[in-house]
């Protein structure tokens, strides 16, 4: 979680709640997502136009596309709880800055705004602001104190646990039992935390890291498999340690792919 | 040793495992409440939610105290988030035709009634820019091809008029008049809305764009009046021209307004300052769009006839009534809304 670029808010429950801003990368394809629905309706209200008689055929189908060009994303925005079909499926969604559902005025505003932010070209201006701002707002998002935030729905965790069964080398009764009693809540926390946030260190630091600590574990609890890598004892022994976490008690069984020795990735 | 719990740590299976059911069963409820904008929970649901979103609070302070799980915090905090979205939102919307009454009868007026002083701001701009444009083309003719880009001036003013009205009518049918009615309202609207936002961001960006617009105005105006045809620039500009640009002034009007939250905002804070603005600002927007499509249409058909169909005085006196209903609706003081 990027904390130093998310802003804080205060409910009046005393929890604070922080909004995490949503990338270049996810706003680009859910923005692409839009506006491929955008140009399909936009075919079909100029066919289903053409086929209306005389004068007004050109005048209803520039109304509606009209509305439909500046009234998409107001609609899906304040109806819908600031998710586009695009944002819904990128798994993002425009907030007010406060964390409270963006109002009608504001998802106006910023979506004239737009005009500004795609200039000259391809959105370029609203990605420089996109990119300079520390929240991550284009020009159309500051005008409006609006904000695009990610939302986590699933639990990672559960597919990060259940991917640390598979390394599952460690799992010996003697070494299961050895680790629960000499690996404590808070150790355990950051192991699991350490697989968790492993992705996010490049190669170099994640496998200095995990050798380190996998080199600990290989003292602490007498590890003396000389073919497991320093990440194979850290993910065997988080395999080991949570069999069943945030699973359902069913998986605990299924657990153990028979382990041999170097079964890594 | 394990079994004793440190200080401050939490045992994080125990704790997804007692409390994972109601945290999807709130986001079973989230998903409900946004998927179906305008469906009710119900009593029991409704309350329902509220409670879980509570615990989830304080689910997601426990698990701040006591974990540094990135994965449990996310997730816990997106649903907290979400919850307070729906628990402390604003009135649930109404009706469309309901809101849209309000905004021609009430709404639109009051924001630009309450604003007069930006719109009074913009229209000086427009017309100091026009006067300057009058005042140097008749001081100097020769200013009129250094000040109106040179796309536009390819006859003089008097060979134009002779041009169109003796030739046949522009607009021969319906379909011509609706089609180019359909590409004038479409470009204008983008235009002021990019007018708009300039003036939103920058505010002097929006002050230049109406001071220019409105020397090219004047410029034009003014090679009319050297050549002695005025009455024809009247009833060609004026009748869609009594619409379009007060609808410009009031597109940057509505930006000055924005942009003097956003970069003046005195002793508010920022977000409070745009929060203020935001009603009359998207209000002054949505009638510039309205207006602009009602003068595309006229553009389009009326001001398209020559004074063969419909003699310049009658178009000139239509230009004056446009004019007078528009200001006459949104700043005359409250009696009857007559041009709405």
């Amino acid at each position: 979680m990027k904390a130093e670029r998310s802003r804080v808010v205060l409910t009046p429950e005393h929890v604070l709640i922080l909004l995490e801003p949503a990338g270049l990368g996810s706003r680009f394809v859910a923005f692409s997502v839009d506006l491929a629905l955008v140009l399909g309706a936009t075919v079909v209200v100029s066919q289903l136009a053409s086929a209306i008689p005389g004068g007004a055929g050109a005048v209803v189908r520039a109304l509606v596309l009209l509305i439909l060009n500046w009234g998409y994303h107001v609609y899906f925005e304040v109806r819908h709880q600031g998710q586009s079909p695009g944002k819904r499926i990128v798994g993002i969604r425009v907030v007010d800055g406060r964390g409270l559902p963006l109002g009608l005025e504001q998802s106006f505003v910023r979506n004239v705004v737009r005009v500004i932010d795609a200039l000259p070209i391809g959105y370029a201006l609203g990605a420089i602001a996109c990119h300079l701002d520390s929240r991550r707002r284009r020009l159309g998002d500051i005008a409006a104190d609006t904000l695009v935030v990610r939302e986590r729905r699933t639990l990672d965790l559960e597919r990060r646990a259940s991917r640390a069964r598979a390394w599952n080398s460690l799992r010996t009764p003697r070494l299961v039992r050895l680790a629960r009693h000499r690996v404590g809540l808070e150790e355990r926390e950051l192991l699991s935390a350490l697989c968790l946030r492993a992705d996010a260190l490049d190669d170099a630091a994640r496998v200095g890291l995990m050798e380190d600590v996998g080199r600990h574990y290989r003292e602490r609890l007498g590890i003396d498999d000389p073919h497991l890598s320093g990440e194979g004892v850290v993910y065997g022994l988080a395999g080991a340690l949570f069999p069943d976490r945030l699973g359902s008690p069913a998986a605990a069984g299924r657990g153990g792919r028979s382990p041999g020795p170097g079964s890594r990735r | 040793m394990s079994d004793a719990r440190p200080a401050g740590s939490l045992d994080l299976e125990r704790f997804v495992r007692e409390r994972r059911s109601r945290w999807t069963r709130l986001e079973s409820l989230l998903d409900a409440v946004e998927r179906l904008p305008d469906h009710e929970l119900g009593a029991t649901r409704l309350l329902e939610l509220v409670r879980l979103y509570r615990q989830t609070c304080s689910d997601l302070n426990e698990a701040r105290s006591g974990t540094a799980n990135a994965a449990l915090l996310a997730r816990l905090n997106t649903l907290a988030g979400r919850g307070y979205r729906i628990v402390y939102r604003r009135s649930h919307g109404r009706r469309f035709t309901e809101e849209a009454r309000e905004f021609f009868a009430t709404g639109a007026p009051l924001a630009f009634r309450r604003e007069r002083s930006y719109v009074l701001a913009a229209a000086t701009a427009f017309v100091l820019g026009a006067l300057l444009g009058l005042g140097a083309v008749i001081a100097d003719p020769a200013n009129a091809e250094r000040l109106i880009p040179p796309q536009f001036h390819t006859e003089s003013p008097r060979a134009r008029v002779e041009r169109i009205e003796a030739s046949e009518e522009r607009i021969s049918s319906l379909e011509e008049a609706a089609e180019f009615s359909s590409f004038l309202f479409s470009h204008n609207i983008q235009v002021s809305f990019l007018a708009f936002s300039l003036g939103a961001l920058t505010l002097i960006g929006g002050a230049w764009i109406l001071f220019y617009n409105g020397v090219l105005l004047g410029a034009v105006a003014a090679s009319y009046l050297i050549d002695g045809v005025p009455a024809f620039f009247m009833a060609w500009v004026g009748p869609h021209g009594a619409l379009e640009l007060p609808a410009i002034v009031f597109g940057g009007a509505a930006g000055l307004r924005l942009g003097s939250a956003l970069l003046l905002p005195g002793p508010l804070a920022t977000g409070t300052a745009l929060r203020r603005a935001l009603p009359s600002v998207w209000r002054m927007l949505l009638l510039t769009a309205v207006v602009l499509v009602a003068a595309g249409l006229v553009e389009g058909s009326f001001s398209q006839m020559t004074a063969r169909t419909i003699p310049y005085p009658a178009k000139i006196a239509v230009a004056a009534l446009l004019f007078a209903g528009l200001l006459g609706w949104l700043f005359a003081r409250r009696g009857a809304p007559e041009a709405a």
